[in-house]
């Protein structure tokens, strides 16, 4: 199967190809108050309002990205939902076909691939906590 | 020749509005047939169609208005000479034009042509002559496809996709090259092209739009209509009309609305006489009354009948539920009042004393709840009977206050803000009564705020119609009174339960609604819970 790999703090991940809905350069993403640290705010596209989440402080845990290569907007659709996704290097599609029981692949390269899906991204983000001030 | 075609445009538009108005008076007039200020505005509408008319050569248009008008005058001039019968007459006047209008003036159909010489010359004769040669339109007018001549088809997808590219030209804006300097000419050519755009992609997004008071105007013939065939006299009223709301929406409730409507005529607004010995004014009410709370759009059917039949839905209960009189007794008047919501209450209630009551009301349900929306109902008896609909917003566009806090842009419903002032208009005292939306975003303070804002709103959430509060607080720039169209907020930022919405400015950017009702102007702040 064809997934969408990209790197987010050293780590390498890989979301099924198929809900991946675009990949669009950087636009103006607005801010919103009373939200996690990883929510980075909303954008409006195509008629469409976009969730915008950093990849590496959601999957990672840590701190904002550091050491973005590219500031691409990763667009993702599945099951009527949608997310944007921001991560640090995109990597592009890769086909994978030997994804062990704990969910991680290793590529070509010898790198390690962990597959997770749009739901999974989505059950993280939605138990974080939300309503506290965003400290700026 | 092109002029005249273009004119002719617009006659076809202005007259739909002057006789969709003139319906309206007719309906008013109907239940006051002295009022002279009523027949000069049904005068006026009837004068300006016969003056635009005129100039195009429309020569059957301007016959019959000009006969139509020579009754106005007379009603305008003496009272008590509307007999019964000359508003129906008017309303047949207004039928044939609508016609006429939408066929170019043309008539071809003999019938047709029948009752439009018929009813030029009841117009030309005395009213008092009415009631020996009145011809009415019997039926409906041949191929009458007039009504609908302000209106055309478009498939709801096609105005999306134009929604989609409108907005990817423009953030084409963007990536605009450098431009060198001596190009300035170009550079404001682009400038104005922008602008342009700006303004299609906005028009394009209210093609989703219609205010609820053009859509309730759907409703107001039928209503007479309706009403004069159960022998009753109603007035309708709207509250609220300019709120607007997605067409896609409001097409869906336009059966729904009938059929509650239908209801209320037949079976809860009573007959004159009997509203009279009620000790009630003869003409019986339905009111449509539209509001936004939070993130609903409000609808409110009522009517001042007799209300629900308690002993009816308690018999339902005792016989079709085999629950007992306690158990009754314990429910809600929601509760109650619901059951007629029920599949098999309809059927039931067939054979009952409230015979219609609940036909078809598990229909209107399934219309409401398939918008995800809810349906409630309230009744007293003699009192009348009260419908809340509430339904999800998906677009709507409204006029906000548009300011910055740190770097959030932020919008509070111009209908809520009371007044605006300048930073240094008000003394150091009043400033304790500010409260701290800055801190509360969690915006560090680095300069002086240059504006308060005075905001009034609803005590409660969850009534169209309460006391009012007021919260004052300061903002680093005002950016102005803008239109934006309003999206629901998603899953994720509806956990804050701070927003209203998501407002779209006509620019493209994002502006984030604060509920003023909501928790966020809580005096609390540890944010954790409701």
């Amino acid at each position: 199967m064809e997934y969408f790999t990209f790197k987010a703090d050293d780590r390498y991940w890989g979301i099924d190809a198929q809900f991946v809905h675009r990949v669009i350069e950087r636009m103006p993403i607005a801010r919103v108050p009373f939200v996690p640290a990883c929510y980075l705010g909303l954008i409006y596209y195509r008629g469409e309002l976009f969730d915008v989440v950093d990849a590496v402080n959601l999957l990672s845990g840590t701190t904002r990205s550091v050491n973005r290569k590219d500031a691409r907007i990763v667009l993702l659709k599945w099951n009527q939902q949608k997310l944007a996704l921001i991560p640090d290097e995109i990597i592009g599609l890769v086909w994978f076909d030997n994804i062990k029981g704990d969910g991680t692949v290793y590529s070509h390269k010898n790198l390690t691939v962990q597959i997770i899906t749009p739901a999974a991204m989505w059950d993280l983000l939605s138990e974080l906590s939300y309503g506290r001030s965003s400290k700026i | 020749m092109v002029d005249l075609q273009k004119y002719k445009k617009i006659f076809i538009a202005e007259s739909g509005k002057y006789l969709k108005e003139l319906d309206n008076f007719l309906i008013r007039v109907e239940h006051n047939p002295d009022n002279t200020a009523l027949w000069k505005e049904i005068h006026g509408k009837i004068h300006s169609i016969k003056g635009m008319a005129k100039a195009l050569s429309m020569n059957n248009i301007t016959q019959l208005s000009h006969a139509m008008e020579d009754w106005c005058s007379l009603f305008q001039r003496e009272t008590g000479k509307v007999e019964p019968g000359v508003i129906q007459l008017f309303f047949d006047g207004s039928k044939l034009l609508k016609f006429l209008v939408g066929r170019n003036d043309e008539i071809s159909d003999p019938e047709n042509r029948r009752w439009y010489a018929d009813l030029v010359s009841s117009f030309r004769g005395h009213p008092s002559d009415l009631l020996k040669n009145a011809k009415y339109l019997k039926a409906g007018l041949k191929d009458d496809t007039s009504e609908k001549i302000d209106h055309i088809r478009v498939k709801y997808s096609l105005i999306e996709e134009l929604l989609g590219y409108a907005q990817e030209t423009l953030f084409l804006e963007k990536t605009l090259p450098p431009l060198s300097r001596e190009s300035t000419a170009l550079k404001s050519w682009i400038d104005h092209y922008t602008s342009m755009l700006k303004g299609l992609y906005f028009r394009l997004a209210q093609l989703r739009l219609m205010s609820v008071g053009d859509f309730s105007e759907l409703f107001a013939v039928t209503i007479r209509n309706l009403a004069r065939d159960h022998n009753k006299q109603v007035d309708f009223r709207i509250v609220g009309g300019d709120l607007q709301a997605d067409i896609a929406l409001l097409d869906r409730l336009r059966e729904p609305f009938i059929h509650l409507i239908r209801n209320s005529i037949a079976h809860g607004i009573e007959t004159a006489e009997e509203r009279q010995s009620a000790g009630k004014t003869p003409m019986g009410l339905i009111q449509l009354e539209a509001g936004k709370v939070g993130e609903n759009l409000c609808l409110k059917i009522r009517d001042d009948g007799r209300g629900i039949s308690r002993e009816a839905i308690t018999r339902y209960l005792q016989n079709n539920r085999s629950m007992t009189d306690e158990q009754i007794a314990g429910l809600s008047d929601t509760e109650f009042f619901g059951t007629i919501f029920d599949t098999d209450f309809s059927s039931a209630a067939e054979t009952s004393d409230i015979a219609g009551r609940g036909i078809g009301m598990n229909v209107v349900v399934q219309a409401i709840e398939y918008l995800s929306g809810t349906i409630t109902i309230a009744s007293q008896p003699d009192r009348g009977t009260e419908f809340l609909i509430r339904l999800p917003v998906s677009l709507s566009v409204v006029y906000t206050i548009t300011f910055k806090i740190g770097h959030y842009m932020l919008s509070i419903p111009t209908a809520n803000v009371e007044s605006i002032d300048q930073m240094g208009s008000i003394g150091s005292f009043k400033k304790n009564e500010l409260y701290d939306l800055g801190g509360r975003l969690g915006v560090r303070k680095d300069k002086e705020y240059s504006h308060i804002m005075n905001v009034m709103y609803p005590e409660s959430k969850n009534s169209l119609t309460s006391g009012q509060n007021q919260i004052k607080f300061a903002v680093d720039t005002i950016i102005g009174n803008k239109a934006v169209m309003v999206l629901p907020v998603g899953e994720l930022l509806a956990k804050t339960r701070a927003f209203g919405g998501v407002g779209i400015m006509e620019n493209g950017d994002i502006t984030m609604l604060l509920d003023p009702g909501s928790r966020l102007f809580d005096s609390f702040t540890d944010g954790e819970t409701l």
